[in-house]
Parts: C-alpha cells; sequence; structure tokens
C-alpha cells in the first residue's frame, strides 16, 4: 500500500492550503465588498459558504460515483475505499449547505424553508448520501456492501443534473423558484473573488479531511497485513 | 469594530452561518483524528495478544 504514506504525508499539506484559502476567501469577502448588493444588504455574505459547501456537496457525489465506477469496473479495493470516504465529507458539506441556505432564505425570503425546487432537490441529495452510508453500514460483507453502495451511487447520480437545471430551466415558466439562477457572470468581481478562493479552502478541507478518513478505512480493513503490523505508528 | 459584527442588524444570520460550517468542519477532522487513535489502539493490542500468545507455544 503505497496510497498509504503518500496520503500521510499530503494532508498536512491539504489543511495548510485549506487555513490559508478559506481566511483569505472570506477575509475578501467581508473587507473587501460593499455593504449592499442590489436588493440584497449584509445578508448577503452567507454565500460566501453557502456557495463553497453547495458546489463541493454536489462535486463530491460525482467524485464518489467516479470512485465507485473504477471500483465497479476494475475491482480494485482502494476506489471503493476512496468511494465511502468521500462520502461523509460530501453529506457534511450537504448539510453547511441546507443549514446556511435556511438562514439566508429567512433573511432574503423570509421563510426558513420553501419546496422550491432547487431546494428540494437539494433535501433530496442529503437522502441519497445517507442512503449510500445507510446501506454501507448494513451489510457485514465489505465486497458485497462496496458493491451494492456503489450501484446505489450511480442510481443516485441522477439527482445533480435535476439540481443544476432546477434553477437554470431553459422556460422559466416551467420552472419558478425563490432560489436565483447561479449566474456567476453576474456576481460583482469582488464578491467572485471572495466566493471562488473560499470554494478552493473548502476543496482542499475535503481533500484532507477525505484523506484522512481513506487512511482510517485502510487500517480498518487491512488490520491483519503485515504491512501495517510493520507501520511505525504501530510499532511504538 | 461593533458596526463589524453588527452586520446592519442581520448579524445574527451571518454569524450564526458561519458558525454552522466552522464547528461542522472543525468536528469532521476531530472526529476522524479520535477515530484513528481507536483504530490504532486496536490493532496495537490484538498484536500484542498475538505476540504473547506466539510465546506460550
Amino acid at each position: 500500500m503505497n496510497f498509504y504514506p503518500l496520503a500521510g504525508k499530503l494532508i498536512p499539506i491539504f489543511w495548510l492550503l485549506a487555513i490559508v484559502l478559506i481566511g483569505i476567501g472570506l477575509y475578501w469577502g467581508f473587507f473587501k465588498t460593499a455593504d449592499i448588493l442590489n436588493d440584497q444588504k449584509q445578508y448577503y455574505r452567507i454565500i460566501f459558504v453557502h456557495v463553497a459547501s453547495a458546489w463541493m456537496a454536489m462535486w463530491l457525489y460525482g467524485v464518489m460515483v467516479a470512485w465507485a465506477m473504477i471500483g465497479l469496473i476494475f475491482n480494485t479495493r482502494l476506489s471503493y475505499m476512496m468511494a465511502s470516504a468521500t462520502a461523509v465529507t460530501g453529506t457534511v458539506m450537504t448539510i453547511i449547505a441546507l443549514i446556511t441556505g435556511a438562514i439566508w432564505g429567512k433573511t432574503s425570503w423570509g421563510t426558513w424553508w420553501d419546496w422550491d425546487p432547487k431546494l428540494t432537490t437539494f433535501l433530496i441529495l442529503l437522502f441519497i448520501y445517507i442512503g449510500y452510508l445507510a446501506l454501507q453500514s448494513a451489510i457485514d460483507d465489505t465486497r458485497r456492501s462496496d458493491k451494492a453502495s456503489a450501484l446505489l451511487s450511480l442510481v443516485g447520480l441522477a439527482i445533480v443534473p435535476v439540481i443544476y437545471y432546477a434553477v437554470n430551466c431553459p422556460d422559466p415558466n416551467e420552472c419558478a423558484s425563490l432560489h436565483q439562477e447561479s449566474s456567476l457572470k453576474r456576481v460583482e468581481s469582488n464578491i467572485l473573488i471572495g466566493m471562488l478562493v473560499t470554494s478552493l479552502g473548502f476543496w482542499a478541507y475535503s481533500f484532507a479531511t477525505i484523506l484522512m478518513r481513506a487512511r482510517n478505512i485502510i487500517l480498518e480493513r487491512e488490520r491483519n497485513t503485515t504491512w501495517v503490523s510493520n507501520l511505525d505508528e504501530v510499532k511504538k | 469594530m461593533s458596526d463589524f459584527f453588527h452586520m446592519g442588524g442581520f448579524g445574527v444570520y451571518i454569524w450564526s452561518a458561519m458558525a454552522t460550517a466552522l464547528v461542522l468542519m472543525l468536528m469532521e477532522p476531530m472526529v476522524l483524528a479520535m477515530k484513528r487513535r481507536s483504530v490504532l489502539a486496536d490493532i496495537k493490542r490484538i498484536k500484542r495478544l498475538e505476540e504473547r500468545k506466539n510465546r506460550k507455544q
């Protein structure tokens, strides 16, 4: 297992990147931007964590499915481990996006929740993540649970384009929603910088936590192998 | 400075959104670090038991 020591070396690098990038992104977002933005007052600043976590929630779902697919096609154990390591961080990101979105909704729309297409599909994404994790822990045999949950993640992939088109649909009459379109082109440049840099920081955070979790999963599954018992952290 | 935290009356909303993200993103790595410690402790314990068994034989 060459991956285990490599991941161990990468984790501190990604933590450093995450702290620096999120720090810069939020500094930019809070100190370099105007207080009032069209019809949105200061509360629009929730955007910096809301968009970053929502993007990561969807992106990580794609990453998880990619690992699951590689596992199904090539039957490689490590890719299944990466898929389940990705799922938990994706769930955390989905929860952050939903909670920060509800708070933003309260200030901007006057309601914590609405069964608007974007919000509803995002809630379904959370349920799919939870379903994946539940299925995996429900089957004792690792190889079977890996395969079953990989298939479930593949089926659940259908929700990702639905989330996207829930606000960016070609005919606005067909999908009236409270949630605004994702319109990067119209966003003011200082806000865009804050948003993108924070998102990069969240991306680095995801790398760090996924690698940490992958290392834990490897240790758990390979505990009986000689390479694990020869590890420095086990010998001590 | 207090203006900054007040955020034009929306401070409670903005800072609770930021705090939600902060708390969850601190908890996740903490849980992972605890998990690592417990997995390593388990592996070491089993290794010691096996070594003892081997010595007796």
